[in-house]
């Protein structure tokens, strides 16, 4: 399902993310290293956009301030119209909560939590509904479908935001992803795949302003990471979602509706409607431009 | 060898925190045994500069040869020489002087009309020896007793009593004297022999009033003429005694004075609180052997990577042993160092709040230097050994693979061997205290019990948290959820870091339930044997107090109120060759204010050779009504008895009963030990008491109790024994809340990247510390929880046990108060043992835990 991108006209006027004049600067003194030199960037939002450059440009640094992860040490970084900057440590943790879903390259689940209870994660610490029982619930659906009962039973009591009811969301999420007949496995019990695929139900379930990837199919081989990268595709496409992803790989970048391009801490250039073929020449005219550059700073970001 | 010491240093010093909990118990575990050793052998070498100074003078002791020791007393008494003695020993050559010495019990009444001294140490009286050389005590300030009425008492009474010189107060013998104090005098350079009390009368006075007749004392001491040798002395000495009288050493008096003191209350006392550094190295162990374990189990991937560069399995495992050495040797040396400083706080806290153990040099032998450290090294050593051992044989493909999962712990053959332990357990307990009662099979029971519990610990760890984990998963929803799953991860685990605090409150529940256990005995028995009202009594605890005038019982009966007094004296006699306790007394009035039980037989007319034995010594002797035995009394005479009745009760009236008439011959001191009241029919309680209580003020002002009150101030004593026990308890069960902390702290360390995942998909930081706080919590209920279990089923078969090996029946009772607060109190220490790792956790930064290899 290489959908074609279908950007509109008023999706592109909301701002689902955006920095603007960041600069992170590691150490101090001699040692102190520019990761972000300046760069603004928006990340508009129902479109699937990519971050690409050579390790060390600084796109990792860029996703983890834009997402409220790391703070940046000047310029100011915003998910829809909130300040990161202004916000407390907790109120930083709030938005990521409720605001933001994050898929990272390995380690995104909690062993000790089954499939169901790591999607709903988030929604979980937030309290909402009676996380518990739901979780619960949510178990003895996927067993009673197992056994081939069945199951019809929605749990609407989930108050998510926006329309339609996060019972259903999830519902939908869990058949989208295929993982309906995993729901009360534990991660340990599944495939890199199939944990990536949990991983990226759990950054949607809350259906949060965006969705940050951090190289998501970094450590996946290239038929699970392909069925990963559809299912952010879909979820931008179909549902109507953001994704922010952060990926060196020009096949996996290609899958995004733009993608831009960092080199040394700054934005270099920017790509509408991808392919493969023209990303990787596009990144190999850049290597070659800028290998007296980055040569120095390669290494420390 | 170098390559392992050198690894081994590198990550000590790399991971100095993980080995903090670690260095805390072994230190805290050998500083308490050092300082116990260190406090005993000081304490004991005091008491022996002490008498020997004391008894310096005295070259020789003149003294009867025989002594009757009845069971559970390891004094026996002796009988009295006759002081005609005296001037045939005086003749003897090589004789400097000779003095009598008169020994009693005496007890004074201090300024505020209430007793000196008598809860516990004795309470002595005596005749003031002029001889300074054969004195014990020295005239510190005033002058010796010249007149009848005179006395010397020692500076401590003196100073307790707030008695000076020139006062008037009563001496009680029991009988009341009055007497003026004209002295006060010292003993080995003290202000007094430890607790013990002493008075010092004229010999006439100590005649009269300590004595059943004149010419009888305790013994006769003996100075050497110059130049004589105590050997000598004695060899002088011996031809000339009557047979049935010894003479023996200056030294061996003093010897045995010391070991009277050592070996009743040193020993005692040192063994007891070496039980406890016991209880709390065992503790110690655990949390040890946990860290260890962890650690090992954190370094697979490190020690993997060792082996497949190169390194052989012992090298592997003995880096880790080194590692532990290092590690115990340092604790060791500063845990040792740690009870030389308590043993010397406490000598100098001692005397500060009013315990004046005797001065001197702390006393450090060899024994308290090495026994420590060698059982801090052995116990670290032998907690990690096991894990060392795992170390070594890590594969060294574990390098490669992902994060080794826990092995689980509920294991089958664990849970089949510690099914076996503990069916075992409950067959050998049952039979030692059920089928054949035997305090050793009892005993072996209870420590198959403990080892059960510690095999199936891990069993157990996955159901006890889910248990105990359901209503933290209702209440805090998600992160009470992300809790108990983070105490279920490793069974094996958390089971090691309860069982340390399951052992410490398995002990201190255990004495709960035996101190409640022993309480209810003695409510039951006082409201089950005593059948009077009020109970007139010296002190319940402990030897000490003169005892109760024999004529205070006649005095009390007089009263119009009161129906019945009767008055127990005590002696000792050897029934059939064996000492034996007496119960002296008018066996009629007993049987109205105390319940015997059936009695065959009649108590009516004992008369002086006329016994009343219980149903259990008479079943065991062969005796019935009619029958007669032999009692042979402390002044030798053999005289035969018949046995008139026998009861079956004996709990407050003893074992053997016999009239004073049959007493009075072969009396030394007399004196009652309780006097029992029964009131007149229509006389209110406190009517009764009042009047009683009148009474008793003529006789030194003696405690008057109803039941109730008689009932607890009984259990008053074991509440003093079960605080103390609590106060040593606490050590293990901080050790056990280190463990915890420890354990937990590693944990955080080894979830670094799930915390980070955790904080970055929305938890809070109070949600963080919440999750790390409740595991703690958990951890410490499944641990509190077994305790209690494991507690109160070793009380059980300590109670049983106890009844099974005396002769009064025991009662077997769980207080619900004191349990649930020990619960509430191991919950309390859990989420006290999570604060530090929770902050820690909390402390976390998330992009760096994400970004953590």
């Amino acid at each position: 399902m290489n959908a074609p991108p279908a950007p509109t006209a008023t999706k592109g006027t909301r701002t689902a993310a955006r920095v603007a004049g960041a600069v992170k600067v590691y150490g101090a003194g001699g040692t102190a290293v520019r990761a972000l030199d300046g760069i603004d960037v928006t990340f508009p939002a129902g479109r699937f956009t990519a971050i690409m450059g050579p390790s060390g440009s600084g796109k990792s640094t860029l996703m983890h301030c834009a997402a409220g992860l790391d703070t940046l040490t000047s310029g100011t970084a915003f998910i829809g119209d909130t300040e990161l900057g202004t916000l407390d440590d907790r109120r930083l943790t709030l938005l990521r909560r409720d605001r933001i879903g994050f898929v990272f390259q390995a380690f995104n689940l909690v062993p000790t939590l089954t499939v169901a209870e790591n999607i709903t994660l988030p929604m979980d610490l937030a309290g909402r509904g009676r996380e518990r029982g739901r979780g619960r619930d949510r178990d003895r659906e996927g067993r009673s479908r197992r056994d081939g009962r069945g199951g019809g039973r929605h749990d609407d009591r989930h108050d998510g935001r926006g329309g339609g009811s996060s019972g259903e969301w999830i519902d939908a999420l869990v058949d989208v992803v295929g993982l309906r007949d995993r729901l009360h496995h534990r991660p340990a019990e599944l495939s890199g795949g199939q944990q990536q695929r949990v991983a990226v139900a759990r950054a949607f379930a809350g259906r949060p302003d965006v969705v940050f990837a951090d190289e998501p199919t970094g450590n996946l081989d290239s038929r699970s990471g392909e069925e990963v990268l559809n299912l952010l595709g879909r979820a931008v496409r179909q549902m109507d979602r953001t994704v922010v992803m952060v990926t060196h790989d020009p096949v996996a970048a290609a899958h995004a509706d733009e993608v831009v391009f960092l080199a040394d801490g700054r934005l270099v250039d920017r790509m509408e409607s991808p392919t493969a073929d023209r990303v990787l020449d596009r990144l190999k005219a850049f290597d070659g431009k800028s290998d007296g550059k980055s040569d120095g700073k390669g290494a420390s970001a | 060898m170098n390559a392992s010491v050198r690894i081994s240093v590198s990550s000590l010093r790399a991971h100095k925190r993980r080995f903090a909990g670690t260095f805390l118990a072994v230190l805290l575990g050998v500083a308490f045994l050092a300082g116990t050793l260190v406090m005993g052998d000081t304490l004991r070498a005091s008491f022996d500069t002490m008498f020997g100074d004391a008894t310096s003078g005295t070259d020789a002791v003149v003294r009867s040869a025989d002594t009757i020791t009845t069971p559970g007393e390891s004094q026996g008494v002796r009988q009295p020489v006759g002081t005609d003695l005296v001037a045939a020993v005086e003749k003897t050559p090589g004789v400097a002087a000779a003095a009598p010495d008169i020994q009693g019990a005496g007890q004074l009444v201090g300024a505020n009309g209430e007793p000196v001294g008598g809860q516990g140490p004795p309470t002595l009286a005596g005749n003031w020896i002029d001889d300074p050389e054969l004195n014990a005590y020295r005239l510190a300030e005033g002058r010796a007793p010249a007149r009848s009425g005179e006395v010397v008492v020692n500076r401590g009474a003196a100073e307790k009593g707030d008695l000076h010189v020139g006062d008037t107060t009563t001496l009680r013998t029991p009988d009341p004297v009055e007497v003026t104090i004209v002295g006060l005098a010292t003993f080995g350079g003290e202000d007094g022999m430890a607790q013990v009390t002493f008075t010092g009368m004229t010999r006439p006075d100590a005649e009269k009033y300590l004595t059943a007749k004149p010419g009888q004392a305790a013994s006769i001491l003996v100075r050497a003429g110059p130049g004589v040798g105590q050997r000598e002395l004695v060899d002088a000495l011996t031809p000339e005694l009557p047979a049935g009288v010894e003479a023996i050493t200056g030294q061996e008096v003093a010897a045995e004075n010391t070991e009277m003191i050592s070996g009743q209350f040193l020993t005692l006392f040192t063994t007891f609180l070496l039980v406890f550094s016991g209880v709390a190295l065992l503790v110690a162990t655990f949390s040890i052997h946990n860290t260890f374990a962890i650690v090992v189990a954190q370094r697979t991937r490190e020690n993997a990577l060792l082996r497949a560069l190169g390194a052989s399995r012992r090298q592997v495992t003995a880096s880790t042993l080194v590692e532990a050495s290092a590690v115990a040797v340092v604790a060791s040396t500063a845990g040792l160092a740690g009870g030389i400083g308590i043993a010397a706080g406490l000598q100098a806290l001692f005397p500060a709040i009013g315990f004046p153990f005797p001065e001197g040099d702390l006393v450090i032998s060899a024994l308290s230097m090495v026994l420590p450290l060698a059982v801090g090294v052995v116990v670290c050593l032998g907690s990690a050994l096991l894990p060392a051992v795992r170390a070594g044989r890590t594969a060294p493909l574990a390098a490669l693979r992902e994060t080794s999962v826990d092995r689980s712990g509920a294991s089958r053959t664990r849970a089949v061997v510690g099914t076996g332990v503990a069916a075992l357990a409950v067959a050998v307990t049952l039979t030692g205290v059920v089928v054949s009662p035997s305090l050793w099979l009892a005993g072996g029971g209870a420590v198959l019990a403990l080892a059960a519990f510690v095999v199936l610990g891990p069993v157990a760890a996955t159901t006890a948290v889910r248990v105990l984990g359901a209503p933290l998963d209702r209440l805090r929803g998600v992160t009470g959820a992300l809790a108990a799953r983070n105490a279920l991860r490793s069974p094996r685990r958390t089971a090691a870091t309860a069982s340390a605090l399951m052992i410490g409150v398995a002990v201190v529940s255990l004495f709960t339930v035996f101190g409640a256990s022993l309480k209810e005995t003695m409510d039951r028995t006082v409201s089950r044997s005593f059948a009077g009202d009020v109970v007139v009594s010296t002190p319940s605890f402990g030897a000490g107090g003169s005892g109760l005038s024999p004529a205070l019982a006649g005095a009390i009966g007089e009263r119009a109120e009161v129906d019945t007094a009767v008055g127990l004296g005590r002696g000792v006699a050897e029934v059939d060759g064996k000492g034996r306790a007496l119960t002296v007394t008018d066996p009629v009035a007993l049987e109205r204010t105390f319940d015997l039980g059936g009695i065959r037989g009649s108590t009516r007319d004992l008369g002086a050779n006329g016994i009343a034995i219980t149903q259990q010594e008479a079943d065991k002797q062969d005796l019935s009504a009619g029958d007669t035995t032999r009692l042979t009394f402390t002044d030798g005479a053999t005289r035969t008895f018949t046995v008139r009745a026998v009861y079956g009760r004996s709990e407050l009236a003893g074992e053997y009963v016999i009239t004073r008439e049959a007493w009075a011959p072969h009396r030394t001191q007399d004196s009652d030990t309780v006097v029992a009241v029964s009131f007149k029919d229509g006389v209110t309680a406190s009517e009764g008491k009042a009047a009683v209580e009148r009474v008793a003020k003529a006789y030194g002002n003696p405690e008057v109790q109803t039941r109730d009150e008689y009932a607890r101030s009984s259990a008053g004593a074991i509440d003093m024994m079960l605080t103390l026990v609590y106060a040593l308890l606490a050590l293990a069960v901080l050790i056990a809340v280190l463990g915890i902390a420890n354990t937990l702290t590693l944990a955080v360390h080894e979830r670094t990247r799930e915390l980070g995942l955790l904080r970055a998909v929305g938890q809070t930081r109070s949600q963080l510390r919440a999750m790390v706080r409740w595991e703690s919590v958990l951890v410490a209920a499944f641990g509190t929880a077994g305790g209690l279990a494991l507690g109160g089923f070793l009380g059980w078969v300590l109670v049983r046990a106890s009844d099974g090996a005396s002769n009064s029946a025991f009662a077997f009772a769980v207080p619900p108060v004191q349990f649930a607060v020990i619960a509430g109190v191991g919950l309390v220490a859990g989420a006290f043992a999570g604060l530090r790792p929770a902050r820690r956790a909390a402390r976390l930064d998330v992009l760096h835990a994400i970004a953590s290899e």
